[in-house]
């Protein structure tokens, strides 16, 4: 038995590694969503790690599995991060709990820990709460100073709207989805229906996402596939809904910066656990994210749908597995698809 | 001519500087040499000295065994001190006598001496696979060959060994280059060459305006990445020409050498010196003259090493080959083999220990460089779930063992390693289930031998006979041998040599596309055909001797 030196010379990242970049490109997005939603994002994202990590090492614990070493992997502390960055700031600390328990011990270790689990953990502990606290999930405050967050609340475990009566408010997305058929989006948009700055808040954080993602790209750590095919699909779709009825639907732009496109697509469909495997399944993959999210943003019954989409998604890529790969060198192509048949 | 593009590929660190910058030297002859039998693709040859004999530089010490085997010759003089199961040891007394064998002018050289000059000489491929020269020249017996190859890419980091050949014998080796396409029928000669090795080009090109024009060798520098030394990754980049998966580069008309392979054919046929030497890269951080050596076969490594200034204490592990596709050596004490291009004496912090592997994210860097556009990640998946039927459909067998995923994987994960144990683990099955079908070879094995040794017997028995007898009686006595009889013998011979030539294809086919595999099941069936056709041979020799004696009166 040879042994196989080319991991020696390896000038690869190690996972870890990788981990610890993702996470530090939400930096961007995370600042300017703290910019415009106050403190109660960074107390989100800080309780969120807190209990992934505490959950992690338990179930390692349980599982009898060596708890320090697979720490070390910050796996658990990103999904920690990006599942309480997209939660309403805020949030009461056990629905982060609750979040984070079905994140990284049902859908990540009980599936087997890194590596093994088919759904993306972080979304997975997203959809969760958005059908069990329907309430508490669809609560954002509007942008407010840095300091003006009270954390009480959130500490408290009860909602921030009780003590908040009449500063709470829906996301442009929600907004615009329930305008209701007879208003015209024209004369939703002439109404501002919105706090003053909240489109303009939601495309910055967009873009800052954006910014983080780009990076990630740049360094290699993600591949353009994902990001580009979701985006390129979502805006292929959402034009031409918009084409067929500018009154009603949304338009591309406004899908593109509002909600969690920009974040999803480079930070939650991109896990590259639960994505498909190969460049021709990730393209495929994408696009099928893109054509969830404007379906269900524009026929179904939320408001977003990047966590719905993805999982979707997740459940297609054994067969998208089974059916993108690629033909290798030497191979007819009617010789590969013969094979692929047979399998 | 563009080049083109392989899929995937890596640039790891050269680190090729360190053993270029000497010119080619000779190491010192060894007091002692381990000549091992199975230096090649195939079964191991057969001892053909007894201990106390004494041989010379050049005398053969093991004789091929089957077809795809070669043998092994003395690389000192002295005497044979000790034959065990697996090399035959010979002590030098210091003279270094030769043994060589007339010398041929290829140009005018029937092609069967120059094929069996070839496998007389024992030689084998030289870059690391091994497989015996004399097989591969005849490949244009099933396939025309159009395109002669010379694989000067030396992808692998650190391997200097070609280059340094090229440097100081550029024009033996397209000699070498020119006998092999005589051989093959090759019309024209590419030498691929990565743009890291400017003085082997340099002397390349010098030696290139020597040649008339109508030779039609040309350069080709190609971009350095690994592994654009691959057999099948070259022969895209150079021909843009994809080899059939499961399949050969001859299938495609095209057949590729390594220098140092070329170079030794040259050597064996101009010279008659059989394959007694090679050219090893010696390097690493450990030893204090790196570069590259004419170094005996059989030579201890740890003599070499000694030669060079190992430093032990600084001496992590010996890699025999480069350090991506070689593997590290169990014992100093092993001898150099033919297909020893490279030994790296790695320190602790060239080659540091791979850390604890962690489980695979699928985060696909695998398949990015994979040359071979596999899934490295699902094979990854399926090969540790030992899930062959998977592992197949995602096309194993077509992994070329680069160790590019493993060299990106950043969850440094032996993939290779890994690809390596499931091929091993499904050949063995097929040798398992086959395993009746190679007893009922074995058997018609044993049938043929007994029939060829009957009808030889006959034959002596008959002849006998007909000289005991005067040839006047005979015609009376003997009863005839039908016109009809005699024609049936004659067909029966040309189908017995069919077949024969059949088996030498089969088996030399398969050992080419799967040098790992044993082929002993497709030996044996090679070695009934050729019972029967001896067989079939004394029986028309027989029947033509009698009808020969009823004519002659």
């Amino acid at each position: 038995m040879s042994m196989m030196h080319a991991t020696q010379l390896g000038t690869a990242p190690p996972t870890a590694q990788v981990m610890r970049w993702v996470i530090a490109a939400t930096l961007p997005g995370l600042a300017v969503m703290t910019y415009y939603f106050g403190l109660g994002v960074l107390s989100n994202v800080l309780i969120a790690a807190l209990w992934a990590v505490a959950a992690e090492a338990l179930i390692l614990r349980l599982r009898h599995r060596p708890v320090w070493p697979t720490l070390n992997d910050a796996s658990a502390l990103l999904t920690g991060v990006l599942l309480g960055a997209s939660l309403p700031p805020a949030s009461p600390w056990w629905l982060i709990g609750v979040g984070v328990i079905a994140a990284v011990v049902v859908a990540k270790q009980l599936y087997g820990g890194l590596g093994h689990n088919p759904f993306n953990p972080a979304m997975v502990g997203y959809a969760l709460l958005l059908v069990s606290f329907p309430t508490h999930m669809t609560l954002w405050a509007p942008p407010q100073a840095l300091w003006s967050h009270t954390l009480g609340p959130q500490i408290l475990g009860t909602l921030p709207t009780s003590s908040l009566d009449g500063l709470s408010g829906a996301t442009p997305l929600d907004a615009f989805k329930h305008k209701g058929e007879a208003v015209l989006a024209s004369e939703f948009w002439a109404s501002s229906p919105l706090p003053e700055g909240t489109l303009e808040a939601w495309r910055h954080i967009a873009l800052a996402w954006l910014a983080g993602g780009l990076v990630l790209i740049a360094k290699r750590l993600i591949s353009w596939h994902i990001p580009v095919t979701m985006l390129g699909s979502m805006t292929l779709l959402a034009a031409l809904f918009y084409a067929s009825d500018t009154s009603h639907f949304g338009s591309p732009v406004f899908h593109l910066l509002t909600g969690a496109t920009l974040f999803g697509a480079f930070f939650i469909a991109t896990d590259p656990v639960s994505a498909a495997t190969s460049r021709r399944g990730k393209l495929i993959y994408g696009a099928g994210i893109g054509v969830l999210v404007i379906l269900i943003r524009n026929v179904g019954g939320y408001p977003d749908a990047v966590a719905f989409a993805v999982l979707l998604m997740n459940i297609c890529v054994p067969l998208l597995d089974i059916y993108s790969v690629p033909r290798p060198g030497g191979k007819a192509s009617s010789e590969h698809k013969a094979t692929r048949k047979a399998s | 001519m563009p080049a083109y593009e392989f899929p995937g590929g890596i640039y790891p660190p050269e680190r090729k500087e360190r053993s270029n910058q000497t010119p080619l030297r000779t190491a010192p002859l060894p007091d002692v040499v381990t000549l091992a039998l199975a230096q090649h693709v195939g079964k191991a040859a057969l001892p053909c000295v007894s201990v106390g004999d004494r041989v010379k530089t050049g005398t053969p010490v093991g004789s091929r065994d089957g077809m795809i085997s070669a043998p092994v010759h003395a690389s000192i003089s002295g005497t044979v001190i000790e034959i065990t199961d697996s090399a035959i040891l010979v002590q030098s007394d210091g003279e270094d006598r030769w043994e060589t064998l007339p010398p041929l002018d290829w140009k005018n050289a029937p092609h069967q001496a120059l094929l069996e000059r070839l496998d007389d000489s024992g030689l084998i491929g030289l870059g690391g696979a091994g497989f015996p020269t004399y097989i591969k020249a005849q490949v244009n017996e099933q396939h025309a060959i159009e395109t002669l190859v010379v694989n000067a890419a030396e992808c692998e980091p650190y391997i200097t060994a070609d280059d340094l050949t090229l440097r100081h014998y550029a024009a033996d080796v397209i000699e070498g280059a020119q006998l092999l396409a005589h051989l093959c029928g090759a019309t024209q000669i590419l030498i691929g060459i990565e743009d890291n090795k400017p003085q082997a080009i340099q002397a390349l090109e010098a030696a290139l305006t020597q040649l008339p024009l109508s030779a039609s060798v040309s350069l080709k520098v190609i971009e350095t990445r690994y592994p654009s030394g691959g057999e099948r990754q070259l022969i895209k980049k150079l021909l843009n020409l994809e080899v059939p998966s499961g399949g050969l580069p001859a299938d495609i008309g095209v057949l590729c050498h390594n220098p140092g392979t070329l170079l030794a054919a040259l050597h064996a046929v101009r010279d008659g010196q059989p394959l007694v030497q090679r050219v090893v890269t010696l390097t690493g951080d450990a030893i204090r003259q790196p570069g590259n050596y004419w170094v005996r076969i059989g030579t201890p490594v740890s003599a070499l090493l000694e030669y060079v200034g190992i430093n032990h204490d600084a001496l992590h592990q010996v890699v025999v080959g480069g350090p991506m596709m070689g593997t590290p050596l169990a014992s100093l004490e092993a001898p150099v083999t033919k297909t020893t291009n490279c030994l790296i004496a790695a320190t602790q912090e060239e080659l540091p220990p791979t850390p604890e592997e962690v489980p695979c994210i699928r985060c696909g860097a695998c398949e990015s460089v994979c040359p071979a556009q596999l899934l490295p990640q699902q094979l990854h998946w399926y090969a540790r779930a030992e899930n062959d039927t998977a592992l197949e459909t995602l096309n194993l067998f077509d992994c070329i063992e680069c160790g590019a995923c493993s060299f990106v994987c950043p969850s440094v994960i032996p993939l290779v390693q890994d690809y390596r144990a499931s091929k091993q683990r499904i050949r063995h099955k097929r040798i398992e289930t086959a395993k009746a079908e190679h007893a009922k070879h074995r058997f018609e094995f044993r049938q043929a031998r007994l029939a060829r040794e009957d009808a030889e017997k006959q034959a002596r028995r008959k002849a006998r006979l007909a000289q005991q007898r005067p040839a006047g009686n005979d015609a009376s006595n003997v009863s005839a041998a039908p016109e009809a009889d005699l024609r049936s013998l004659r067909i029966a011979q040309t189908a017995a040599k069919a077949a024969v030539r059949k088996a030498e294809k089969v088996l030399a086919r398969t050992a080419a596309q799967d040098p790992h595999q044993h082929h002993d099941d497709l030996e044996t069936q090679l070695a009934t055909a050729q019972e029967n056709l001896k067989a079939a041979e004394a029986r028309l020799a027989e029947a033509r001797a009698a009808s020969e004696h009823k004519e002659a009166p």
